[in-house]
């Protein structure tokens, strides 16, 4: 009989642990956004652990987050399917986040205009754009996904998430124009 | 003021990937010299940059709407060690 703390298989079982722990947080940050519930979102990181666990041999150690976020994205496709017959896509990642304010603790003068002055506007702004662009958006410059891991969510390669991420940040600056109070030309 | 001009839209290509510092996009050394020296000298890109990066303070802020709760962490948590220590069939 094997002893089950020090098998070859208990010593991979252990690293899985070790390396995913960290990474909840972030997939219930994403799955928050995608799903729109909590409740759905703890059941969506659920299933996906499990998935991701199941197919533990075939993840290379390499890029966990992305590995993860893949499975995350999989797993909210094939739960969709079962629950209707539309399949979700990224528009509906971006639809679903609502972001608002309300960090803690007091404000700079700064924070209170970013917070005061700017919410609304870039809350109408963020909401015009096409979904394609919002969604990258949302993924890097909200949940701080980098191009890789916001790549893996939405399958799509990083050089389109870096594009449209660059589209989407310009078309939100050029909205809030004068908000910013420039008179400054666009490049 | 063709130069100037020139270096304005070479700027404006890598001032995401200047801001971002993705490991997946780096600039090199070289580039993120020539940036920073332009923008020193360019009121014009200079704005463009502020403007970014109160763009990008403003969205990181939107993320505290969404701050997770404790216990479901702590679900999954628990989830993840029945998985590690086989007791998840």
């Amino acid at each position: 009989m094997s002893d089950a703390t020090t098998s070859p298989d208990a010593e991979r079982r252990r690293a899985f642990g070790e390396v995913i722990e960290p990474e909840i947080e972030v997939m219930l940050r994403v799955a928050r956004s995608i799903t729109g519930s909590a409740a759905d979102a703890e059941d969506l990181v659920q299933e996906s652990l499990i998935r991701a666990f199941r197919a533990l041999d075939r993840f290379d150690g390499r890029h966990p987050r992305a590995w993860l976020l893949t499975i995350l994205r999989n797993t909210h496709l094939n739960m969709q399917r079962r629950r209707r017959p539309i399949a979700i896509d990224d528009a509906e990642l971006a639809r679903a986040a609502r972001p608002a304010f309300g960090s803690a603790g007091v404000p700079s003068a700064e924070d209170s205009f970013v917070t005061d002055e700017l919410g609304a506007a870039l809350q109408v702004a963020v909401d015009s754009l096409d979904p394609r662009f919002r969604s990258a958006l949302i993924l890097v410059d909200v949940h701080d996904l980098s191009y890789t891991d916001a790549a893996a969510l939405l399958g799509i390669p990083p050089g389109t998430v870096m594009s449209r991420l660059s589209r989407a940040r310009q078309k939100v600056r050029v909205a809030l124009g004068p908000t910013f109070a420039t008179s400054e030309r666009e490049l | 003021m063709l130069r100037q001009v020139i270096t304005c839209h070479w700027t404006a290509r890598r001032i995401h990937r200047y801001l971002d510092a993705d490991p997946a996009a780096p600039l090199t050394p070289s580039e993120i010299s020539r940036l920073e020296e332009h923008v020193a000298t360019c009121e014009r890109c200079s704005e463009v940059l502020r403007q970014h990066r109160l763009l990008s303070r403003a969205l990181a802020g939107w993320s505290g709407h969404h701050v997770v709760d404790r216990a479901s962490t702590d679900r999954l948590r628990s989830v993840l060690d029945d998985l590690v220590e086989g007791r998840l069939p």
